[in-house]
C-alpha cells in the first residue's frame, strides 16, 4: 500500500524525524496560514512538479490561486483530493535517501546520493551509497557522512538512519524514500518529501491503518478491459502460467486471478461475478491444480455460477489435485467438458471460434 | 540428498486447524512418520491418533523430532518458526502464506545464528516420492525416480510433477521453496543439493518474475552444475510494477522479467521452455529418453 506524502510524513514525525511545518487542505477554497509556502498536490504518483502539482508561493496575493491550480492540475492522470501547504525550508543542501526491504540482500538496504531532487532515477547506479542498513553501529553513519560530505552531521545521520529503520519496523513499511533530504542553513536534517509503502500482509496488526490508498487484492489484476478470454487459477505461479498460455495462443487475457490456497465455493463464485464486468468476454479458462484448495469446492462454485449468472461465457475447465474425483462426480451431470491439461483447455478455445 | 530432507520423525505445528489436520493425515497416509503436533489450546487431544501437545518443547520431552511442518495462521507464523528454531529442529517447512515481510526479516536474522534449514514460507513443502512428503503436495502426482524438481510456485510444481509422472519420469526430490520475497532455502541451495545427489539425473527449475533468484541460479549452473536442467519462468505476459498474487511476484527492473531470466538460463546451457506443459518432453529430450 502506497501512502500519500502527508500520510508518510505523519508516520515519520511519530518516529521523531523532522518534517516541515504544514497544513492539509481539503478544498480549493481554503487559504493556508502557512506562508511563504510550497503547495503540493497529494497524489500517488511521482513527477508532480512537471504537471503543475507543486507551486512555490512567495507573494501572499498569489496563495489562493496557487492552491486552486494545484487542486485542478491533471498530474499524469491523477487529480488531488487534498493539498499540502508547507513552510519553505531555508535550504543549504539536498540529498537522496532510500531505505527499503531488499529481497536479494534479504535485509533492509540503505541507499543515498549526494544530489537529491527529481532526476535521481537518471543517476548511474554505482554513484549511489549502498549498504545493508545497520542501525546499531556508528561506523555506517561515518561512512555515509563521508560519502555525502556531511562530516559535521555524522551523529545526526546515525540517529536518522536508526529512526527510519525503527519507523519501518514499527509501521511494517517496505520502502521509505526521502527525496530530498534537506540540510537547512541552521543545520537541521529535514525530510522535505517522502514516499512510503506499507506491507499489506501486516494489516492484521494495524487496526489503525486508514489510508487513502486502501489495500486492493493482489490476487486480481486487470490486464486488458477489451480482452475476450478471462482466467481463473489457483496459486500465483499457475495463474501466471495460465495468462502466459492464453497470451501465447494469440488471445489478449482480460485478467490475472489467483483464487488463492484453500479457496472456498464462495471465493470462486465471487471470482465469476468479478469477471462478468468485461464487456467483450467470450471465454473463461479455469485452471485449478489443488493442493490446499479442494476441487470439489471449485466444482460446486462452477455449478452455482451457471445457475446464478445468465450469460456466462463458455467455460474451459481443467481440474486436478486434491479431491478431483469428487469434483468429477459433481460435474458429471453438467455436461461441462473437463480438459486434461492447460494446453488442451486453451487449444479448445480456438475450436469454438472465439 | 542429504538426510535433512528425508527426516525420520516429523511434527506438525498447528495440527488441529483445518489445513493442519487434513494434511497431517495425508502426509501420514503417504508414509511420513508424523509423531505429534502442536496446538496451544488443544493439548491432550489427538488428530486421527496423532497426539497433540501445547508446544514443540513438550513434544521433544517424549519424541525425537527432526522436522516440523508449519500450518499456523500468518499472524502466528513468526512465533511458530522462532519456536522451531529455539528447539533446534534441523528442518523447518513453513506452508503459511501472507507472513509480513518484517517478520521474515526477523526470522532470517535468527536463522543465521542457527543450524536449522528453513523451507518457505508460502511453500507447498517437499517430497521424497515413494518415501515421505512434508507439506501439501498432492500424493497421487508423485512417483519415485531420478528427477530433481525445484520451484518457487506451489501449483506450478504440481503441474510439472504431474506431467513428469505421466511421462514416466519419476522424481528423486521435489522442493517447493515458496514464492515470498524473504525466505529460507533458495534455488542455488537446491541446485547444489541436486548436483551432489547421486539419485538425481536431471533437474527441473520453475521460476517466475521478480527478484534475481533465477539469475543467480543461472550463474551457478554456468559454473558448477553438470546435470541437465530444464526451466520454465512464469509471467511472460505480466505487466511491470504490478504485484501478481503472492508477495514475491512483482516485476520491477528489466532483469527481473521472465524474458531476461529465460535468456540468462539459456546462456548457462539450460533448456528453457515457453510453457509449463513443455517441461516433461524437454526432460525426455535432454535425457535421450524415447517415448
Amino acid at each position: 500500500m502506497r501512502l500519500l506524502e502527508y500520510e508518510a510524513k505523519r508516520l515519520l514525525a511519530t518516529s521523531g524525524i523532522a518534517v516541515p511545518n504544514s497544513q492539509l487542505l481539503h478544498t480549493p477554497d481554503e487559504l493556508p496560514e502557512v506562508f511563504p509556502a510550497v503547495i503540493k498536490a497529494q497524489v500517488l504518483t511521482g513527477r508532480r512538479n512537471k504537471f503543475g502539482g507543486i507551486q512555490l508561493v512567495r507573494e501572499q496575493g498569489k496563495l489562493a490561486e496557487a492552491v486552486r491550480s494545484v487542486f485542478v492540475a491533471d498530474i499524469d492522470g491523477y487529480t488531488a483530493t487534498s493539498v499540502l501547504a508547507e513552510e519553505l525550508l531555508d535550504i543549504d543542501r539536498e540529498f537522496y535517501l532510500n531505505v527499503s526491504v531488499d529481497r536479494d540482500e534479504q535485509a533492509i538496504v540503505l541507499m543515498a546520493h549526494k544530489d537529491g531532487g527529481v532526476d535521481i532515477e537518471s543517476q548511474p547506479l554505482d554513484a549511489f551509497f549502498r549498504e545493508v542498513a545497520d542501525d546499531t553501529t556508528e561506523t555506517q553513519a561515518l561512512r555515509l557522512a563521508e560519502y555525502l560530505g556531511l562530516e559535521s552531521q555524522e551523529f545526526a545521520l546515525g540517529e536518522l538512519i536508526g529512526k527510519i529503520v525503527g519507523c519501518m519496523r514499527t509501521q511494517d513499511a517496505l520502502l521509505c524514500e526521502i527525496n530530498p533530504l534537506v540540510l537547512t542553513r541552521s543545520g537541521i536534517l529535514v525530510a522535505a518529501d517522502c514516499k512510503m509503502e506499507l506491507d499489506n500482509a501486516a494489516s492484521f496488526r494495524h487496526p489503525d491503518w486508514d489510508f487513502y490508498d486502501k489495500p486492493t487484492s493482489a490476487n486480481f489484476v486487470e490486464l486488458d478491459k477489451q480482452g475476450v478470454v478471462a482466467t481463473i487459477a489457483n496459486g500465483a505461479g499457475l495463474a501466471m502460467a495460465t495468462v502466459d498460455a492464453v497470451s501465447a495462443a494469440g488471445y489478449s487475457p482480460t485478467n490475472f486471478l489467483d483464487i488463492g490456497g484453500g479457496a472456498s465455493k464462495d471465493t470462486v463464485l465471487a471470482a465469476f461475478h468479478e469477471l462478468m464486468t468485461y464487456p467483450l468476454l467470450d471465454a473463461i479458462v479455469i485452471n485449478i491444480f489443488a493442493g490446499i484448495t479442494r476441487c470439489d469446492e471449485v466444482a460446486r462454485a462452477i455449478l452455482a455460477a451457471r445457475e446464478e449468472i445468465a450469460n456466462l461465457p463458455q467455460l474451459y475447465i481443467r481440474l486436478d489435485g486434491t479431491n478431483v474425483d469428487q469434483a468429477k462426480e459433481i460435474l458429471a451431470e453438467s455436461q461441462l467438458p473437463l480438459y486434461p491439461s492447460l494446453g488442451e483447455a486453451v487449444a479448445a478455445i480456438g475450436a469454438h471460434n472465439v | 540428498m542429504s538426510s535433512v530432507f528425508a527426516p525420520k520423525s516429523v511434527i506438525v505445528q498447528g495440527i488441529t486447524g483445518s489445513h493442519g489436520s487434513f494434511h497431517a493425515r495425508a502426509m501420514r497416509d503417504y508414509g511420513t512418520n508424523v509423531v505429534a503436533g502442536t496446538s496451544p489450546n488443544k493439548a491432550g487431544e489427538s488428530v486421527d491418533s496423532i497426539p497433540v501437545y501445547r508446544t514443540v518443547r513438550d513434544i521433544q520431552a517424549e519424541h525425537e523430532v527432526d522436522a516440523t511442518v508449519i500450518f499456523v495462521p500468518a499472524s502466528a507464523a513468526r512465533g511458530a518458526i522462532f519456536e522451531a528454531i529455539d528447539a533446534h529442529i534441523p528442518l523447518i517447512v513453513c506452508i503459511t502464506e501472507g507472513i509480513p515481510v518484517h517478520d521474515m526479516l526477523a526470522v532470517r536474522q535468527k536463522l543465521s545464528t542457527s543450524n536449522c534449514v528453513l523451507v518457505g514460507p508460502n511453500s507447498p513443502g517437499i517430497a521424497m516420492p515413494g518415501q515421505s512428503k512434508l507439506g501439501i503436495i498432492p500424493s497421487h502426482i508423485l512417483s519415485p525416480g531420478r528427477i530433481g524438481v525445484v520451484s518457487r510456485s506451489g501449483t506450478l510444481t504440481y503441474e510439472a510433477v504431474s506431467d513428469l509422472t505421466r511421462a514416466g519420469l519419476g522424481q528423486a526430490s521435489v522442493l517447493g521453496i515458496g514464492g515470498d520475497s524473504i525466505k529460507g532455502l533458495d534455488f542455488v541451495d537446491c541446485l547444489a543439493q541436486f548436483e551432489a545427489d547421486e539419485r538425481v539425473d536431471a533437474v527441473v527449475l520453475i521460476g517466475e518474475i521478480g527478484g534475481q533468484s533465477e539469475n543467480k541460479a543461472a550463474e551457478y549452473i554456468k559454473t558448477s552444475a553438470s546435470k541437465p536442467v530444464v526451466a520454465y519462468i512464469a509471467g511472460h505476459a505480466a505487466p511491470a510494477g504490478v504485484q501478481l498474487g503472492h508477495a514475491g511476484a512483482i516485476l520491477g527492473t528489466q532483469s527481473e522479467s521472465a524474458v531476461y531470466k529465460s535468456q540468462q538460463l539459456r546462456d548457462a546451457g539450460v533448456t528453457v521452455v515457453d510453457s509449463v506443459t513443455d517441461i516433461a518432453p524437454a526432460i525426455q529430450t535432454r535425457l535421450g529418453v524415447t517415448t
